[in-house]
């Protein structure tokens, strides 16, 4: 497909670029992997004082935490163009006009202007701590659930680009960083680490029904792990992931779109 | 065949006032002040297919804001423009594939690579024939002397050949209209000539149509032949330099090396500015007496072995123009 042959050609210019300097590009990673895990060995302190949090063994909140991480970690490499730190300063500078000016769509450009391999490190950190998860916690496999877990990893993927995209529309409106963003981005997926009932009621509800965070981690960790929900919502909340990933992406497209348009019509 | 139409063009945008000191910015929060900006007020003009038309005009003039609509990345507040029958930024994609562009001191391509990876990136972006590219690479290398830096990081580049190298880029995929905006500003004399040449050759064998803003009058004058005048958005003149010289043009100048030594080759109409032998430089104004007339009353007195006319610096022309406001219709 040529947008697919387009954006790989694109991209592999910033894979370049960052491979050229062989050991400083191995640290990077290794630092970014080590940053990452002193978050889980702050997770696991808690766990050797206490046999269980809320209910969940380590292994459960392992898996928890892979669950929000992973798709986390693959939104911060595959798509660092709607990063707020990355397009902020394309608008500000002036760059956007020059994306304007060629034939390729908005989104593919800044898609294609980076993919930060360092990130690597967080992604690969992600995937040991939910293999340890895997480890530790018995799972009653089934066909839907070995299906399920790609899709429920996709949705976070798409709620997490999804912020990302609010996050930098409002860059068409405001200079000013707005932390709310990455409280919602950063804080989300940190919150979305451990298991939604120790948080207060309507905090939970907020990240259920109003950014359904808790949709595309946390009740689908319900289903697999075969674990009630603690306030007796409805299991059908565990199958809603894909409709809450898709959901949030397309209204933040909408949002996009309605920000590029005010772009083009205010100037710089 | 024409390329680029306006019709009654407007843009307008909001400026919101600030107000001073903390209470200020409270009530800001409440209400503010909007000013109302025309930066381009009602234009009207339509550009053929290979023209090479100067586009001019002071510091806040509008010519950026008219460009960034032509060019598809600002929507008009009112008015319409076609170019090549379409509408910019309504089908930017195609629109964009069709037209290159320069800005001045900016930068189009890829910071980390030699300015030929930057080309082939483009040849895939704009789908260029590997023939059609092949061949381009190789003109353009030879018109600008683009060979020495060629393979060298476009980070690297000096401002002269980073500009060379962004107009051969912005012409790679044969876009029937090319945008310069400021392309010669902070280049040195050599490099201006350089960019000027190429960009003549250009428009006369391609045929491309070129949209010049510029400051550098030098750069109009040895390019133009259209111009076009813009102040506070609005057009003030539209037509051929060499009827802006003559309208607004100021003194000119008649050099003329008599026979001999005169003492006082006096004339009426024209004022003697120096004198050098036999060589006597007369200043006079226009539309008052005309050189024919001029040379005949001097011709009628005494010898004149040779003359010729000089006229006036563009720069002084353009500079009469807004200083007095020659042009301006608002009063």
């Amino acid at each position: 497909m040529g947008a697919l042959r387009l954006y790989w050609t694109l991209v592999s210019v910033r894979l370049h670029g960052q491979m050229q300097y062989r050991l400083p590009f191995l640290l990077d990673i290794t630092a970014t992997f080590l940053g990452s895990f002193v978050d889980f060995v702050a997770l696991a302190g808690v766990f050797s004082r206490f046999r269980s949090v809320g209910g969940w063994s380590l292994g459960e909140v392992a898996l928890l935490y892979g669950l929000a991480e992973i798709p986390f970690a693959l939104k911060e490499l595959s798509l660092c163009g709607y990063d707020y730190d990355f397009f902020a300063p394309l608008v500000r500078q002036g760059q956007l006009d020059q994306m304007l000016l060629r034939p390729l769509s908005l989104p593919m450009q800044l898609v294609a202007a980076e993919f930060p391999l360092r990130r690597l490190g967080r992604l690969s950190q992600a995937v040991l701590v939910f293999a340890l998860g895997l480890h530790l916690t018995p799972i009653a496999w089934s066909a839907a659930k070995l299906l399920y877990l790609p899709i429920v990893g996709l949705s976070a993927l798409a709620f997490f680009a999804a912020i990302d995209i609010t996050g930098s529309t409002a860059c068409f409106w405001t200079v000013e960083r707005l932390e709310v963003f990455s409280l919602f981005s950063y804080g989300g997926a940190a919150m979305l680490s451990f298991p939604m009932h120790i948080y207060h009621v309507w905090l939970r509800r907020f990240f259920t029904f109003v950014v359904p965070a808790a949709l595309v981690v946390y009740y689908p960790a319900l289903f697999l792990l075969d674990k009630p929900d603690p306030f007796g919502l409805p299991r059908l909340l565990s199958f809603l992931a894909p409709l809450a990933g898709l959901g949030t992406l397309a209204a933040a497209c909408a949002f996009w779109r309605f920000g590029v348009r005010h772009y083009q019509s205010t100037g710089t | 065949m024409t390329s680029i139409v306006v019709e009654d063009l407007r843009k307008e945008f909001r400026v919101y006032a600030h107000r001073a000191g903390g209470l200020g910015a409270l009530r800001s929060l409440v209400s503010r002040d909007v000013r109302l900006v025309r930066a381009v007020d009602g234009l009207c003009f339509s550009i053929e297919a290979g023209e090479l038309v100067g586009y001019l005009g002071p510091n806040g003039a509008g010519k950026s804001t008219t460009i960034k609509m032509l060019t598809g990345i600002l929507v008009p507040t009112s008015g319409t423009v076609t170019v090549n029958g379409r509408v910019p930024w309504r089908e930017r994609l195609a629109h964009v594939a069709r037209i290159g562009a320069v800005f001045g001191q900016r930068n189009t391509l890829w910071w980390d690579l030699p300015v030929i990876e930057s080309f082939d990136l483009l040849r895939h972006i704009y789908h260029i024939p590997p023939e059609r590219y092949r061949e381009n690479v190789r003109q353009f290398t030879e018109l600008l002397g683009l060979e020495e830096f060629l393979r060298t990081p476009v980070r690297s580049l000096s401002l002269g050949q980073l500009m060379r190298s962004n107009l051969a880029a912005a012409l790679l995929h044969d876009p029937e209209i090319l945008f310069l905006d400021e392309p010669t500003i902070g280049l040195d004399v050599v490099a201006k000539e350089r960019i000027r040449n190429f960009v003549r050759q250009i428009n006369r064998e391609r045929g491309t149509t070129v949209v010049l803003t510029t400051h550098d009058l030098s750069d109009v004058g040895k390019l133009c032949e259209r111009v076009l005048m813009i102040d506070h958005g609005r057009l003030l003149f539209d037509g051929q330099l060499s009827e802006l010289q003559q309208r607004f043009g100021g003194e000119r100048e008649l050099v003329v090396d008599f026979a001999e030594e005169y003492e006082e080759p006096a004339v009426e109409g024209a004022r003697i500015v120096a004198r050098e032998g036999p060589r006597v430089t007369y200043r006079f104004g226009q539309g008052e007496v005309g050189a024919l007339e001029i040379i005949g009353r001097l011709s009628a007195r005494y010898r004149l072995l040779d003359l010729s006319v000089r006229e006036p610096e563009i720069e002084a022309t353009v500079r009469r123009i807004y200083e007095e406001r020659l042009l301006d219709r608002r009063a």
